[in-house]
């Protein structure tokens, strides 16, 4: 049998097994790749910084806990910006398996790096079903829509929400999502109410998403988990997003190989074919 | 590390270990948690829409005063009866109801929100205002949107200058397809990423919490 007949029937399960082991060695040797700066993450990164210190900003957790790989780092990244700021956040989702627990989680691990209080510099709504008219009804008034935030209490309870009636007062809103919620957030409430807003979503996510960038419709756009990795940088806040790209490269370099070998391969056995069967 | 976070860890490690189990082949431990994850989202999602909407959205204010939430109560009881062939029909009302305020909704977001903005940063200027650079790529955005628009107009054959423009709209959806490809990698291959994360930081790691 030919090399490139082997190669043409080969076991997928190979395959599986390289792009496994392309994952696991980085993390066994750590290899460092170049990681260059994109201009929609350099413009992301440059609107936050133009939010104005210790303003009200939203952080929105629109992701499943299946991408937590490539939403969860740009939302830790967002947390630890706004914080450095002096930037009130208020976190909620639109998500309901998983969003409300990973905005809690995540943000209580972070504030207290920046002596922040709960309920004084942050505060989780929580989830709320129907997005639209969550999207919506905040326009007019937060509390109409959470009454409660993610633990019960009353937000007329926590001092932050005494100064947040509804969009007017939030500066910035930071959406991380792997899903479309993002278009109903630019719809609904950058075009209505006209607050600033960029998106962090998956690599899956992102291409559709250029053009709102390019329509002014988010100040800046981070695209899967190089986006991430990029905003890490410019934050100088490596973390699990600059860890996992020497993965990512590793695999993208093995996948052009075998994109390159199964083409050199289909049509070298196309060739031998045509020398059989004149 | 406290017990339940062990538990918690392994269990989430064992689940992920069975699912990769497929890439092998089909087995009865891959079978039992995707039957898991399918029963659990399940019921967490009606749990969670019963405590976040009949209860607190529904429920609770009525009980504090809020009675003619029981208009929009009924309504939503009216779906249910779809189970019954012969009252099927009263769920129209219901239905009538999401559908005009739906479409009532999405028509001015979508046509305000996003297919005004979005033709409106189509037509740029063509002009050297802002560099040769973005020139070109005002030429290009204006080529590749005339261009894959009329690939998608079916009411003429495509031939003559329409044919051509035609072909040149496929090249432009081909390379646009080619980013979303290389993007769907760089997805799938995150997604893989953060499970080889978790087993070797918190899965490892937690072994010499046991041991």
């Amino acid at each position: 049998m030919s090399f490139w007949k082997t190669i043409e029937d080969i076991d997928r399960r190979w395959v599986y097994l390289m792009v496994g082991l392309a994952v696991i060695i980085p993390f066994i040797f750590p290899t460092e790749f170049p990681i260059s700066i994109t201009p929609e993450t350099q413009m992301l990164y440059d609107a936050v910084e133009a939010v104005p210190d210790s303003s009200t900003v939203m952080v929105v957790f629109d992701y499943y806990p299946s991408t937590i790989a490539e939403c969860q780092p740009m939302s830790v990244a967002a947390l630890h910006h706004f914080f450095r700021k002096d930037c009130k956040v208020i976190t909620l989702s639109n998500i309901p398996l998983g969003g409300p627990s990973m905005a809690e989680t995540v943000t209580r691990r972070i504030a207290p790096l920046y002596d922040k209080e709960y309920g004084v510099d942050f505060v989780n709504l929580g989830y709320k079903y129907g997005y639209v008219a969550v999207l919506s009804g905040m326009g007019t008034s937060i509390e109409s829509i959470f009454p409660t935030d993610n633990s019960g209490t009353p937000i007329s309870k926590l001092p932050l929400m005494d100064s947040v009636r509804n969009y007017d007062q939030i500066a910035f809103i930071f959406e991380v999502a792997d899903n479309a919620t993002a278009d109903y957030w630019v719809s609904i409430v950058n075009a209505q109410y006209g607050v600033p807003m960029c998106c962090g979503t998956t690599a899956v996510g992102a291409p559709k998403y250029y053009s709102f960038v390019q329509a002014g419709q988010f100040v800046g756009l981070l695209g899967g988990m190089k986006g991430a990795a990029e905003y890490e940088i410019l934050l100088s806040k490596p973390a699990n997003a600059v860890l996992g790209m020497g993965a990512q490269s590793l695999v993208h370099l093995l996948i052009i190989a075998m994109v390159i070998l199964g083409n050199v391969g289909f049509f070298a056995s196309r060739r031998n074919k045509r020398k059989v069967t004149p | 590390m406290s017990s339940v976070e062990l538990l918690q860890i392994w269990i989430i490690a064992f689940f992920t270990l069975a699912l990769f189990s497929f890439l092998y082949k089909d087995n009865p431990v891959y079978k039992l948690a995707e039957h898991i994850f399918a029963g659990l989202s399940a019921g967490y999602y009606v749990g969670l829409v019963w405590d976040t909407v009949i209860i607190t959205q529904l429920w609770d204010p009525m009980l504090a005063g809020d009675y003619w939430l029981v208009v929009p109560g009924i309504m939503g009881a009216l779906m249910f009866t779809r189970f019954s062939p012969r009252f099927s029909w009263v769920s129209r009302v219901s239905l009538a109801f999401v559908m005009g305020v739906t479409s009532g909704i999405f028509l001015v977001s979508q046509l305000h929100g996003l297919v005004l903005p979005q033709m409106q940063s189509t037509m740029q200027s063509l002009g050297t205002d802002n560099g040769i650079g973005a020139m070109f790529l005002a030429i290009v955005v204006v080529i590749g949107v005339i261009s894959t628009l009329i690939y998608f107009y079916y009411s003429k054959e495509h031939k003559g200058v329409l044919g051509v423009t035609a072909r040149i709209g496929i090249w432009f959806i081909m390379v646009s397809f080619g980013a979303h490809f290389g993007y769907t990698v760089m997805g799938r291959v995150s997604l893989l990423i953060g499970r080889v994360q978790f087993l070797a930081e918190d899965w490892l790691g937690s072994f010499s919490h046991i041991f």
